[in-house]
């Protein structure tokens, strides 16, 4: 037999080892087709989780513009000089080395001057994470000194900020400093070298203000937030996000969705310590869509400059459409400052000057005699009084045993409804007012919308709105109504409580016969103008019973009337002034207001303006105080709108 | 036939030995014999450039006396315009000067000039370099802006004792701020491989979305004081068209160069007069 015989094929062994391989073998392969055939797909996403990340990089936010086409809110670069933590790992091994030599060393040296009885049994060693963090932090310690080197900044990095990124961000650069200003950033791009440092010039934006503090409440700013974590897709890679802008107050709020830009995305393949190796997909984010404000910046510049530095509100509507042409609140802010961070001085400066409130939506007051124009319409539709309704007024009106006095000292005499409005008479509206009782008189604040917020498309709009009934008087007060308390409605005090806001509402729905408006900070287009719904119901007063408080309004604004300040020549303009008493931080002090619109026998812009005095010496007057800011604005919108203002315009 | 093998591989292990010994030589060691082949280079190069413009010399000479007349007269025609130019430049600066102390403006950091011929150039695709004929002897700085009647030609990266080496505007190694002509906001421009074909390019990049560039109105691209090393509102080049970069609001685009900057002969290095500031000479 040769030695090959024993391979023969009939040899039983041979069968035996045979078969076995074969079914092993089988077992491999139909392994193997089970998991690159079947099992495919699973293993692919395994695999996709291991070695794949994303970064979500969120789009830049949509520009705001005025009515005009003028940029309120934009985009400016934001420079931050950062590093990626894997081009620093050489330096940090090297580092690593030297640190923990030199801990050691340290070490040996306390184990060498120990006494021998107090020393353990083995040389300690130091512990190899602190070496390694303090390896890291001394290699970017370095290189946050040389960028303070050349841009003459002082800056550090906290030890906590480095572990936190090196934990949940590290695919992201690091910002070593953050908000470079143009030169710093001009002298990095210089002197760093372009491929041998690993320090980058990062390009974010942030938002900008053209125009600083002008109608900052109203264009609100914003936050940096993480996303959402619904906008994350949930397919199991791990996903880096940078931080997203998302509006915090004002329109960046209300229009958030409108204005944020659209996230892009980058797919890295990582190695197996979880540094990126290579860029596998990016779509680029894009900007957000952008916003047409229905306010005009340069009647927003008057009527700031106007108020100057004096606490109050000022409102200009379109009467027609509800536009909101202007929207001041003072105390502000230069919304710069804001941007990209709120710093903590700046954030408490900001809330002792009592500058985070906007007081034309935010705070309610009470609205004085301005409120006395709701007093006579309300007479009227009930019929209590007519246009020949005539009152003495001798400076006081006895109501029981107690005494409610007039503004003028030694009375007004008699007056009519025009001559009650002209001097603000509260006589006229005790005597009127107590005839009509609150029922009607509420009934007719709720009818103007006093009881509700305006709903303009800004938020946190106060809810604090009083207009006062024996019911709400008896569930809040836990008291029964009262004489008095109809008088003091009726000439705007007591319980009542409006913000500035609704008042410019009440005044733009009086200038066209309707009893609400439905403010807008949404410029609206021609189209858009014409089919505005305001939602309320047709005043309803006669011929001649508009013809009377047209009358009135406009001889307020005339040579006797409290309002005789806002005179402007050839501009005719009714409206009315109004004087409260406020309490505030256990002070009484002055609110001066004034409501009023023009052109009297067109109506365009209504005005509220609002100025509260805020310590006790302040002598406030509507006529004195707030009418010369409204007539600043009237100024402005003839400037601006000649045409509709009723002037000529020169060919 | 084994001792044959050995032979041919004697120039391998001389390499081997020679990477090995390069490898553990100490660092200063090593850069003090890159400096010390530098400089024994350095007055080969000079004497070529010297006997190059003794050539240029000897071929003028060549010419004809009316020719050379003819270009006297042309001489003095250019140096009666750049004599007017320079009276119109010194009332200028006066008056800016004037403007800056009413406003109340932070001084602007001065310069001095020192012109230098160029005695090599060193171009490929991965680098850009031009040796120029002044050094330390000049008290020539590291990190000097040169330029030429063109603009930014580069900036001073290497001092020798009578040379210097100069990183054009073109290599990818080259970065500074800029600006586009008639606006404030910095950019970025960076020098990127060049193809070797056509005129020299670079790419800018951080542009503001607002600023629009074609091929019909092309930008131009100026350097800016803010980052301390060049004066400001001297050319670079011209952007033909800007698109949106990876941010998605600021724009990229290409920087077409003058394309004379590959056969410079003479440039002016600017040496700063006094030390850049911190905050108080930013704009």
């Amino acid at each position: 037999m040769s030695q090959f015989d024993v391979h023969k094929g009939d040899n039983p062994r041979i069968l035996f080892f045979l078969w076995i391989v074969l079914v092993a073998s089988g077992v491999l392969v139909a392994g193997l087709a089970w998991r690159q055939l079947i099992a495919m797909n699973e293993y692919k996403e395994l695999e996709k989780r291991q070695t794949e990340r994303r970064i979500l990089k969120p789009g830049p936010r949509g520009d705001i513009y005025d009515r005009n086409g003028r940029l309120l809110v934009g985009n400016r670069p934001h420079y931050s000089a950062v590093v990626y933590l894997d081009d620093l790992r050489k330096e940090f091994r090297k580092e690593f080395v030297v640190v923990r030599d030199a801990a050691d060393a340290t070490l040996v040296e306390e184990f060498e001057q120990t006494p021998l009885e107090l020393r353990p049994d083995t040389v300690p060693i130091a512990n190899r994470s602190d070496c390694a963090w303090t390896a890291r932090m001394n290699v970017i310690q370095r290189y946050v000194d040389q960028i303070n080197q050349i841009t003459g900044r002082d800056d550090t990095l906290s030890r906590s900020k480095v572990i936190r990124h090196f934990n949940e961000q590290l695919l992201l650069p690091l910002p070593l400093v953050e908000d470079l200003s143009p030169d710093q950033y001009a002298r990095l791009i210089e002197q760093l070298h372009p491929k041998h440092s690993p320090i980058q010039v990062h390009t974010d934006t942030a938002r900008y203000y053209p125009y600083g503090v002008a109608a900052a409440h109203t264009l609100g700013y914003v936050q940096n937030v993480n996303p959402d974590p619904e906008d994350i897709p949930s397919d199991g890679i791990k996903t880096y996000t940078f931080k997203t802008k998302r509006g915090k107050t004002g329109l960046e709020r209300s229009f958030d969705d409108l204005l944020s830009g659209t996230t892009g995305t980058e797919m890295w393949r990582v190695d197996p310590l979880g540094f990126q190796d290579t860029r596998l997909d990016m779509v680029p984010p894009k900007q957000g869509e952008d916003l047409i404000a229905s306010i005009d910046i340069d009647l927003q510049l008057a009527a700031e400059t106007a108020l100057g530095d004096r606490t109050g509100a000022a409102i200009a509507l379109d009467v027609r459409t509800g536009e909101v042409l202007t929207i001041v609140s003072h105390p502000s802010y230069d919304l710069n400052d804001l941007s990209p961070f709120i710093p903590r001085t700046t954030f408490d400066e900001i809330n002792e000057r009592g500058a985070w409130l906007n007081r034309s939506l935010q705070l309610s007051y009470p609205p004085g005699s301005t409120f006395k124009l709701i007093t006579s319409i309300a007479g009227l539709r009930a019929g209590t009084f007519n246009t020949e309704t005539k009152h003495d007024c001798q400076g006081v009106y006895r109501l029981g045993n107690r005494i409610f006095r007039c503004h003028a000292r030694y009375g007004h005499g008699v007056v009519d409804l025009a001559g009650a409005i002209e001097g603000s008479c509260n006589v006229f509206y005790y005597t009127e007012g107590l005839k009509m009782g609150i029922d009607i008189l509420s009934a007719e604040a709720i009818c103007f919308g006093l009881d509700q917020k305006t709903g303009i498309e800004v938020p946190y709009e106060t809810s604090r709105l009083v207009v006062p009934s024996k019911e709400w008087k008896r569930e809040k007060v836990g008291a029964g109504w009262v004489p008095g308390d109809t008088a003091n409605t009726a000439i705007g005090q007591g319980f009542l409580l409006v913000t500035p806001l609704q008042m410019a509402t009440v005044i733009a729905s009086i200038a066209r016969g309707e009893t609400r408006t439905q403010p807008t900070l949404r410029a609206l287009s021609r189209e858009e103008g014409m089919q505005v719904n305001h939602g309320g119901e047709p005043i309803g007063l006669t011929q001649k019973q508009y013809q009377k408080l047209w009358e009135g309004m406009q001889r307020v604004i005339g040579p006797d009337g409290t309002g005789r300040l806002v005179q402007i020549d050839g501009l005719p303009i009714a409206g009315k002034t109004g004087t409260a008493d406020f309490r505030a931080h256990g002070k009484e002090v002055n609110l001066a207001w004034f409501v009023g619109f023009a052109p009297a026998d067109n109506p365009q812009i209504a005005v509220a303006v609002m100025v509260e005095g805020t310590k006790a010496s302040d002598s406030y007057h509507g006529g004195s105080t707030a009418g010369p800011v409204a007539k600043d604005i009237f100024l402005k919108f003839i400037e601006k709108y000649p045409e509709r203002a009723g002037f000529p315009i020169a060919q | 036939m084994a001792q044959l093998r050995l032979d041919k591989l004697k120039p391998i292990v001389a390499l081997g030995v020679f990477l090995i010994a390069w490898w553990v030589v100490p660092t200063f060691v090593k850069s003090f014999l890159k400096v010390s082949f530098t400089e024994f280079q350095a007055p080969a190069w000079i004497v070529s450039s010297y006997l190059d413009d003794l050539e240029g010399f000897w071929a003028r000479r060549s010419h004809s006396k009316i020719e050379l007349i003819e270009a006297g007269r042309e001489l003095a025609r250019e140096k009666a315009y750049y004599q007017y130019y320079a009276q119109r430049n010194e009332s200028l600066e006066a008056e800016v000067e004037r403007l800056e102390s009413i406003l109340n403006l932070p001084s602007r950091r001065e310069f001095r000039y020192e012109v230098a011929r160029v005695v090599r150039r060193d171009l490929s695709a991965w680098w850009q370099q031009i040796i120029i004929r002044k050094g330390n002897d000049y008290n020539i700085p590291e990190g000097a802006a040169v330029i030429f009647s063109g603009g930014v030609v580069g900036r001073v990266v290497e001092v020798n004792a009578f040379t210097s080496c100069v990183e054009l505007v073109t290599s990818p190694n080259f970065r500074m701020a800029a600006t586009l002509e008639g606006d404030g906001r910095p950019v970025v421009y960076q020098g990127i491989l060049q193809s070797g074909f056509g005129d020299p390019e670079g790419t800018v990049r951080d542009a503001p979305q607002d600023l629009v560039a074609n091929s019909q109105a092309p930008l131009k691209l100026v350097s800016t004081q803010l980052g301390g090393t060049f004066p400001p509102g001297l050319m670079l080049g011209t952007v033909a068209w800007l698109e949106p970069g990876s941010t998605g609001i600021f724009q990229a685009g290409t920087v077409l160069l003058d394309e004379r900057l590959l056969s410079l002969n003479e440039v002016a290095v600017l040496i700063p007069l006094n030390p850049l500031e911190f905050d108080t000479d930013a704009p």
